[in-house]
């Protein structure tokens, strides 16, 4: 699972208000390398929720200076994009689990596969 | 109660189905649709598609400048494609983990007509709807009632899986009769056999195998009626076998019993009572090729149905099934493209043995008559209009864009619009 994923997930157990972002629990993790377009990454940017980005990667350990907040202009900042780039598409959780934040359900990550379904009772 | 009978129902006949069919699934039959292809294609660079019920994640690879996830019931489905280097998650469409408006794009290729109810189909496109972004546009592919050639008779059918389809081709001219005590609902009469022309360029115009029976093989279909119409008990046609058994549950008394003996479990098996076996399906017209008819041969049935009460104890088959025979010589919506290779290759049609070496279940062979009904896929085939009408008349934050015929599929495109609330 990349964090450009992890961005998009969210817990959706019944009642549950607040399941973003989901917490990771890392129990592998793996950096693997993907061609850098900057121009796909500038325009990924908008779409995510940057701090949810930043948080993932702190709580894997692979954070490497992102900055709590978008720089500016950053169209135009090849290291940041950089960096961006590798915290979101590069950094991979293989196994471990994503962990809602309000109801502490825990989603298992296996062979870098979430799943997210839900039992008869949670829907 | 209708919700646990329709989840069984998919689990058995959806979920269960692909589970054990999976590793047929990469083979060449399946592939992508040229006009999902173009929809991918088309989309801006940067973009964020999610594919909704991704299967093998054949269409996750198109256009590298947008960033694609997929997500999936069946887990064989799911790891294929995770191990081709795609993004994937194990969900249910009816639960999509993923928060509002982050998609650019939504896919749903030949998805939504594996579920059983209306109810949960306008769920499933609501939950879709939700994830997409206002001016992001969802794709939905799901199999046509009415085809070039044939007609489902029925929109809720069984559809036996075959994992050598092309042993299948050939024809077999048999009678039909139609009956006046169809439990279905009834067919458009208007909707007869008519030239519904392609608009898409892959499969060969000049049809394929119809013209060419090879073998005598028959493909059978399992009809059988929506689980909505099991359910509204104002609407039923029922025949005499059956209704004596339905009386019992619309009157006043028999509500209170009906809903007794309708909770839990046996909720199923009473529904499966109504299934009344010798109801022949279809209408009296001919909506398939003028040479042939469908014949409901009693040797056929009663087989079958011998087949269907020993699968119904020993597998627990919950819905017995009432039978037709079916001598269409077409492929399913979803072997389009494979029958155009299959047409120039003739040869090869015999061989019944060809299976992959794979895993520990396999979907036995259909054989004349013998059937093994725990490989059948349950499907509600769609109507002209049926499903631009679900979003049109179910989901205001959804704007049909287009929708056509393509290939035995309705396929239907269409926008998220913005919501009228003073918060956006």
């Amino acid at each position: 699972m990349k964090l450009l994923t992890h961005n998009m997930l969210t817990s959706h157990v019944k009642g549950v208000t607040k399941g973003y972002p989901l917490l990771i629990k890392a129990i592998e993790v793996k950096v693997n390398e993907v061609e850098f377009n900057p121009t796909f990454v500038s325009r990924m940017i908008p779409k995510l929720e940057w701090s949810a980005l930043v948080q993932a990667a702190e709580e894997l350990g692979h954070r490497q200076d992102l900055p709590s907040e978008l720089v500016a202009d950053y169209e135009n900042n090849e290291d940041f994009l950089k960096k961006v780039h590798r915290a979101m598409l590069e950094v991979e959780v293989i196994e471990g689990c994503l962990q809602c934040p309000e109801s502490g359900r825990e989603f298992p990550i296996s062979k870098g596969i979430p799943n997210m379904l839900l039992n008869e009772e949670e829907v | 109660m209708m919700e646990q009978a329709a989840t069984q129902l998919e689990r058995e006949h959806v979920h269960s189905v692909y589970d054990k069919i999976a590793p047929y699934f990469n083979d060449s039959r399946y592939k992508a649709w040229p006009k999902v292809r173009q929809f991918l294609l088309d989309l801006e660079p940067g973009s964020i598609v999610a594919d909704i019920g991704c299967g093998n994640g054949k269409y996750l690879h198109i256009n590298k400048d947008v960033f694609k996830l997929g997500c999936d019931v069946c887990r064989p489905l799911v790891d294929y494609a995770w191990s081709q280097g795609h993004e994937v998650q194990m969900c249910n469409g009816l639960q999509l983990p993923y928060r509002d408006g982050c998609f650019d794009a939504v896919l749903s290729i030949a998805v939504i007509h594996h579920l059983s109810t209306k109810e949960r189909r306008i769920r499933a496109i609501r939950e879709m709807a939700r994830t997409l972004r206002v001016g992001g546009c969802i794709m939905i592919y799901v199999w046509a009632m009415e085809q070039k050639r044939r007609k489902f008779e029925k929109q809720d059918i069984f559809v036996p899986w075959n994992p050598n389809p092309h042993s299948s081709l050939g024809l077999i001219k048999s009678k039909r009769r139609g009956t006046a005590q169809s439990l279905s609902e009834p067919l458009d009469n208007k909707e007869k056999q008519r030239k519904i022309r392609s608009t898409s360029s892959v499969a060969d115009e000049e049809d394929l195998t119809c013209t060419a029976p090879q073998q005598k093989t028959q493909r059978q279909w399992f009809f059988s009626r929506s689980l909505d119409s099991v359910f509204d008990f104002g609407s039923l046609s029922i025949s005499q076998s059956t209704s004596r058994d339905l009386s019992t549950l619309t009157s006043p008394t028999g509500e209170n019993e009906g809903n007794r003996r309708w909770r839990g479990r046996g909720l199923i098996k009473q529904v499966s009572s109504f299934f009344s076996p010798s109801s022949v399906i279809g209408s009296e017209e001919d909506v398939f090729d003028p040479v042939t008819d469908l014949h409901k041969g009693q040797n056929g049935l009663r087989g079958s149905n011998a087949n269907l009460d020993n699968n119904n104890s020993t597998e627990n088959q919950e819905v017995s099934l009432s039978f037709a025979q079916d001598c269409g010589s077409l492929p399913l919506p979803d072997l389009w493209s494979f029958q155009k290779e299959q047409s120039e290759d003739n040869g090869e049609g015999k061989e019944q043995q060809q299976q992959p070496q794979q895993g520990s279940r396999e979907c036995p062979q259909e054989a004349d008559g013998q059937l093994d009904t725990s490989c059948l896929r349950y499907y509600h085939v769609f109507r002209e209009g049926e499903l631009a009408e679900l979003i049109e008349n179910h989901m205001e934050e959804l704007h049909v864009k287009h929708t056509y015929f393509d290939h035995a599929n309705w396929f239907l495109e269409s926008v998220r619009l913005a919501e009228e609330k003073e918060h956006q």
